[in-house]
Formats: structure tokens, sequence, C-alpha cells
């Protein structure tokens, strides 16, 4: 839920080298900002490119872009917490989107969110202590004929059962 | 490009594919690629090659076929003729090869004359499954940028918006407005500093709808050719291809459609050396589904959090920036370039008297033949479940239907001659929505579908106002007390009026339609809910009394 606020009381870390680096800038000057009419609306693509870049949206990332688009650090957070595709922590190196719609839910998908917690040892939202896998819930992913699906990076898996799960978590062992 | 140019490339084409004997057709679209239907196509060519026919059999990978559940599906087209196999697999390929010359394989066959495929009226899916959409030139030979042609070089745009207009076409995004009076709207409203925009809404989100998915991954450029026409309509330069971003095959067959498109001048500055400019670029959602509704989209692009503000204004007066906004749906697009290729004539003599055209439904859930199907408005429920889609699986009895997605409810079983439009769908308590159509049998709970959708209208909700924030949530920790069988009569009454208040009070469409599911399933099965109540037996016996009356089962 994108309005529960919540107090943060860690600290930002931060590092010397920016994550939104000069290369990445003129990029972004010269194929995103000219396509607009103000530096805000970039605001996603900024976002999008600087977590293609990282993995994921670390705050001070998030700050550099805040300077980039000429907008307050607080409207570029606002923004990218809005949204539950941009990861305010870091993922893991493959992040499962198991579909959790309707359809899917009437073809088992409960049974294949177990058998992944079971599996991963890990809870929905969570990552495995390896970094390797990130455990979600999506809404539909578009293959609701051929559920249970779920999406594996980029990768669509649809006709899911416990078996052929554990090959394809193999595949990307 | 010239038309001219562009002409002789479709005729080039045309030889080309009238040269090969057979044609093969791999469906890789997201359904059948998830089993590995693009190695099949890699084992195809291999072993033609290697049977030294491959000068006189094209092998290609083509969008979705429909019947996504028997895939890995593949169509032989041969001298006229076509067969079409279901379920290959790596070792059906050498035989799958052989029979070129022979028999079809009768283990493989699946009937092209069966209802599921006989039945249906393509217009939006006609080239899905026959081209591949990788390949400008693919759709080009079908006769795709004609009508691009004809738009820029035989009519103004006023002509272009009288046609939409006149054909009747309604948007497919989910309310049904007339396509060609938002049009209209857009056109008349004068530009803010020179700019007017055109925006896709591809954010697919209503949960079991996948007809925008499947359009985007297996005729791209149909969409893109929609896009272009609009914004000559209404003089627009400049547009925006909203994608979801858990659509990725889609969003990289966009992206090498887009740039095809450039590439050979049907997109960007003075298209078909014409003085008409029109640059497209797509933007990636990132997760939420309020963005599908107008004016929240609208924010997301400026770069705010995607919320939706009231309208009036609306977008076509006041969009982007401010700007006039003309905003259609994925389907919308797709129904355009045969319109103008056709003439409103043809288009307008398909589907009922106030829903014109056909529309595409995704079926899923309950029901033999899952995936996309097209047909007529107007065509009979009855026609959509038994017929095409088969019925239900493993014997057991329809229930309901859910259309509509989370703004819309459940047609149970009285209304199964009802003719699909969006205004009997409405009637029956539902909405035509963005297509989607989940099938259930007696074996599903009414109270867990709304409950269901409450949860994830709950979880979707952008929090900007109170009804929808704080009323969402209240009505599903009713709906979760009551399917634990802890609540009341009292319960359901609040229940109830919290779905007036919410739908009455909320600021978009996501407020004011989240109470339906709820509603619905109310209306239709409402001894399901008071068989959970602490204190339902009386009303229930009460009930029991009307029994026979509408939607009292
Ligand atoms: C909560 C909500 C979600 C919506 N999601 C979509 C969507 O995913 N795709 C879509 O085309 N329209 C969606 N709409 C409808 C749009 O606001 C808009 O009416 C539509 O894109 C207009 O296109 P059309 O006239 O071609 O139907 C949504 C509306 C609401 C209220
Ligand atoms: S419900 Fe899972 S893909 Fe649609």
């Amino acid at each position: 839920m994108a309005w529960i606020t919540k107090n943060s009381v860690a600290p930002i870390e931060r590092r010397n080298e920016p994550y939104l680096s000069d290369e990445l800038k003129r990029k972004l000057t010269d194929e995103v900002l000219t396509r607009y009419p103000t530096r805000r609306a970039a605001t996603m693509p900024v976002l999008h490119a600087l977590q293609e870049e990282h993995g994921w949206l670390p705050a001070q990332a998030i700050e550099e872009a805040a300077a980039f688009l000429e907008v307050s650090s607080a409207e570029t957070m606002d923004t990218a917490s809005f949204y539950e595709e941009y990861w305010l922590k870091p993922k893991g190196k493959y992040v499962i989107w198991v579909c959790q719609s309707l359809s899917c839910e009437l073809l088992g998908h409960q049974r294949l969110i177990d058998a992944l917690r079971n599996k991963l040892g890990i809870e929905v939202g969570e990552t495995t202590p390896d970094g390797k896998f990130t455990l979600v819930t999506a809404e539909c992913l578009g293959s609701c004929g051929s559920g249970p699906c779920a999406l594996f990076n980029e990768k669509l898996h649809e006709n899911l059962t416990v078996e052929n799960l554990d090959r394809i978590l193999d595949s990307l062992a | 490009m010239t038309p001219e140019e562009l002409g002789k490339l479709a005729a080039k084409e045309q030889k080309a594919r009238s040269a090969c004997k057979h044609r093969v057709n791999v469906c890789c679209a997201a359904g059948c690629a998830s089993m590995n239907s693009d190695k099949i196509k890699d084992d195809l060519q291999s072993a033609i090659k290697e049977k030294g026919i491959a000068d006189q059999v094209q092998v290609r990978s083509v969008g979705c076929m429909g019947l996504c559940a028997a895939g890995p599906l593949v169509s032989i087209e041969s001298e006229g003729k076509s067969v079409m196999y279901k379920g290959v697999t790596d070792g059906d390929v050498s035989e799958v090869v052989e029979s070129l010359e022979g028999k079809p394989i009768e283990r493989l066959n699946l009937p092209t004359d069966m209802p599921f495929f006989a039945r249906q009226e393509k217009i939006v899916l006609e080239n899905c499954g026959v081209i591949d959409p990788e390949r400008i030139e693919d759709y080009i030979a079908v006769g795709g940028y004609a009508a691009l042609i004809k738009a820029l070089t035989e009519m103004t745009p006023a002509g272009v918006v009288g046609e939409i207009t006149r054909s009747g076409l309604r948007g497919r995004g989910g309310a049904g407005y007339p396509t060609g009076l938002k049009w209209g709207t857009v056109a008349k409203s004068p530009a803010r500093e020179g700019r007017k925009y055109i925006v896709c809404n591809a954010d697919e989100g209503d949960p079991g709808a996948f007809m925008d998915r499947s359009v985007l991954e297996s005729d791209p450029h149909r969409v893109l050719e929609g896009m272009a026409i609009a914004a000559y309509a209404v003089g627009a330069t400049h547009g925006f291809l909203y994608v979801r971003a858990e659509y990725p095959l889609a969003i990289k067959r966009l992206k090498r459609a887009i740039s095809q498109a450039q590439k050979i001048g049907v997109l960007g500055a003075n298209i078909l050396s014409t003085t008409f400019s029109f640059n497209l670029e797509i933007r990636l959602g990132a997760g939420a589904f309020v963005c599908g509704e107008e004016t929240a989209l609208i924010a997301s692009i400026e770069g705010n959090r995607g919320q939706p503000r009231p309208r009036p204004p609306y977008p076509a007066e006041f969009g982007l920036w401010g700007c006039p906004t003309l905003i259609n749906n994925v389907e919308t697009f797709a129904n355009i370039a045969p319109i103008v290729d056709r003439g409103f004539r043809w288009f307008a003599s398909i589907g009922t008297d106030k829903s014109k055209g056909t529309k595409v439904f995704a079926l899923a859930g309950k029901i033999e033949n899952t995936g996309l199907v097209e047909v007529p408005m107007g065509i009979k429920l009855r026609d959509i479940i038994e017929d095409i889609g088969g019925g239900i699986p493993d014997g057991g009895k329809f229930k309901a239907v859910q259309t509509g997605g989370p703004s819309g409810g459940c047609i149970p079983k009285q209304y199964m001659d009802m003719p699909i439009d969006y205004e009997s769908v409405k009637e029956a308590g539902s909405i035509m929505g963005s297509g989607g159509m989940i099938v259930m049998d007696e074996s599903s709970s009414m109270v867990d579908v709304a409950k269901y959708f409450m949860e994830f209208c709950k979880s979707e909700s952008c929090g900007k106002c109170v009804p929808c924030r704080v009323g969402t949530a209240q009505m599903y920790d009713l709906l979760e007390k009551i399917h634990k069988g802890e609540g009341a009569s009292d319960d359901l009454a609040m229940l109830e009026s919290l779905c007036e208040l919410v739908s009455q009070t909320s600021l978009c469409g996501l407020g004011q339609t989240a109470p339906n599911p709820v509603l619905s399933t109310l209306r239709y099965f409402r001894h399901e809910y008071l068989e959970l109540l602490r204190d339902g037996q009386k009303e229930l016996a009460a009930a029991g009394a009307d029994k026979g009356k509408d939607g009292a089962v």
C-alpha cells in the first residue's frame, strides 16, 4: 500500500562514488530529458535507469536523481515509494513474481508459493541470504489461461507445478 | 519511404511468401514460448535444412494463435490447405517435417473447424498467429500501413475523425466511450504551446484480462499504425505508449517495432514523405494498477505518483502538461487501421445497434478452452462459454462468469442467453470492462471471489481519497469476518451501506466501482453470504420461500 507512512530512523548510507554516474547523466540528458517539456517528467525513466544499473534504488541514488531532475529529494522519494516495482531495498539476482490474481488462485497458486517458501527458506517479500532469490507476489501477469504462472526476472513460466518449479530453480542455480 | 516504395515492398514480400510451398508458423507468444516453442522452431528449421527443402519451406515465429492451453501450437499452410498442431514437442519435429509432403499427423491435429476457431470473427486479432511480430515486412505484406497511407494521402484529419465516429467504435478499455467523439474533442481543442499528445493505455491491470498483452506481442505494428492515424486526425505530434513493466516480452517487441517503423519512415519526421510528423515513445509503468486510470496515467508520465484527479477537465482538453491529450486503449487503437482501410460501413455492419464491431475476450478459470477469442458484439454468453469455450471441464456445472475484473461483477447462469454488449452486461450488474472472463463452476464460492477483488482494490487504492482508502479496507474486514463465519446480519447491512457510500463518493473509477463484485454477488448469490452468517437462517428461510424469482437460486 503506497499510502502507509513509516518513520525512518536509519540514517542514509552514503558512498563517495555517485550512483548517477556522469556517463549515465549524459545519456539521460541526450536521450530522455530532451523529450519532455519539464525535467520532472523524466523521473520514472531516470529511476528505471538507475535501478537497471544498480539492481535497486538506494536513498543516495534517489537524492542524486532529484538533484539531476531539479526537484526536491522528497518529491522524487514520493514518486519512487509509490510504485511497487521500485526497489528501495536490495533485491536478489533473480526476482520471482508469483501471480496471485484470481485465475491463478483458482488454479492453485498457493501450493506454488508454499513450495517456494519451503525450498528457498524465505517468506514472501524476502531475499535469500546468499542474495540469489527474492520472492514476491504480483497481480495478474496476463497468462490467466495457463496458470499458475510466475515471472522469473523477465522470463514467464506458465502451467507451473511443484515439480517443474524445481527444474526451473535448478536451472538458475 | 514514399507510399509507392512501401507498395513495392509489400509486393516483394507477398511474392516471397507465395513462392514457398509450405509455410510453417510456430507460435512464439508468451504462452507457447514458456513451453519452449522457440527451440521447436529452431529444430524445425534445422530439420528442414537437413532434408534439403529449405527453399520450399518458410519457418517463422508468429504471435498468439489463441488457444494457449493447447500449446505449443504450430500451423502449416500448404497450397491453400492448412493444418494446426497442438502440444508439439521436440520429439515431434521430424514427424512434422515428414508430414509436409504426406498426410497430417492425426495425433497432433487440432481441427481448425472446431467452434473455438470457426465461431470467431477476427479483426483485432486477424494478424495474430499469422505474421512474425518482429518483422515489419510481414505486417506490410498483409496490408499493414496501407490505412496510414490512405489517411495521409486521401483523407483530411476531419474526414478520419468522421470515419471513426460513423463506424460506431467504442473504447475497449472498459467504459465504452464513443471513440469518434473523443477524437473530435481532442481535434477541436486548441493545442497548447503547439502541443497535443496521443497516449496508448497498455497498463492492462484487470486480473483476468490479457488481450492487450497478446496484441502487443503478436501484432505491435497494428497499434503503432492506429496511433499514427489518430495523431494525424487530432493534430498531435508526440505519443506515449504506457506499458506495464510486468510485460517484458511486449515491451521488447514494441521497442523493436518502433525502431523498424522509424527506419522505414512510417514513424518520425515527415512520415511517408508527407509533412506529417509523429514521434512515439514507450513509458514503463512500475506496478501500480491505478495508473491505468487516465488521469493517474498522466500524473505518472509527468513524473509524479500515479494518483487520479477529479474530472472534468477531461484529458481530451486538459491532459499531459495541460495539453489536449487523446487516451485510448490498445484494442481500440488496433481497430483503427481496418476501419480506415475498409470503411466505416463495413465495421458498423458487425455487432449490435449500440455496440459495433468485435470484442476480444480472455477466457480463463473453469473452462475447457482457455485463451483469447474474438467475437462479434451481441453474441450470446452461451455461445462463448459452451461452443467456443467448450464448456466446463471435468463434468462441472457452470455457476457464473466474472467479467470486468475488480470493477465488474459475476453473471449467473440465468443470463446465458443474454447478448454480450455494453448495455446488456451492465444491466446484468457487471461491466464489459477490458474483456476478462473468469468462469466459475459450482465449486467456487462467490464470497471468496468478492473478498479476493476487495483485497485487490484495497491494496491498489492510491490512498488519495478517503472513501476508497478507508472504505475498501473496512469492506474487506467485513468480508473476512463473514467469510470466517463470525459475521452477523448487522455486518452484512453495514457492508451494503458501505458499498453505496464508496461507490457514490470516491474520486476515481477504482473506488467508484470497487463495490461492484460485492454488489453483484449479493444480488445473485445472497444465500451464500447468509449461510455464513451467525444469524442468517431467518433471512435464508424467507428467501427460500421466494425461490425461483430472479436471482434467488
Ligand atoms: C482503476 C482504473 C484502471 C484502469 N485501467 C485501465 C487499463 O489498464 N487499460 C485501459 O485501457 N483502460 C483502463 N482504465 C480506463 C481508462 O481510464 C480510460 O478510460 C481508457 O484507457 C480510455 O480508452 P478507451 O476509450 O479506448 O477505452 C482504467 C480505469 C480505472 C478507473
Ligand atoms: S491471474 Fe495469473 S496471470 Fe492472470
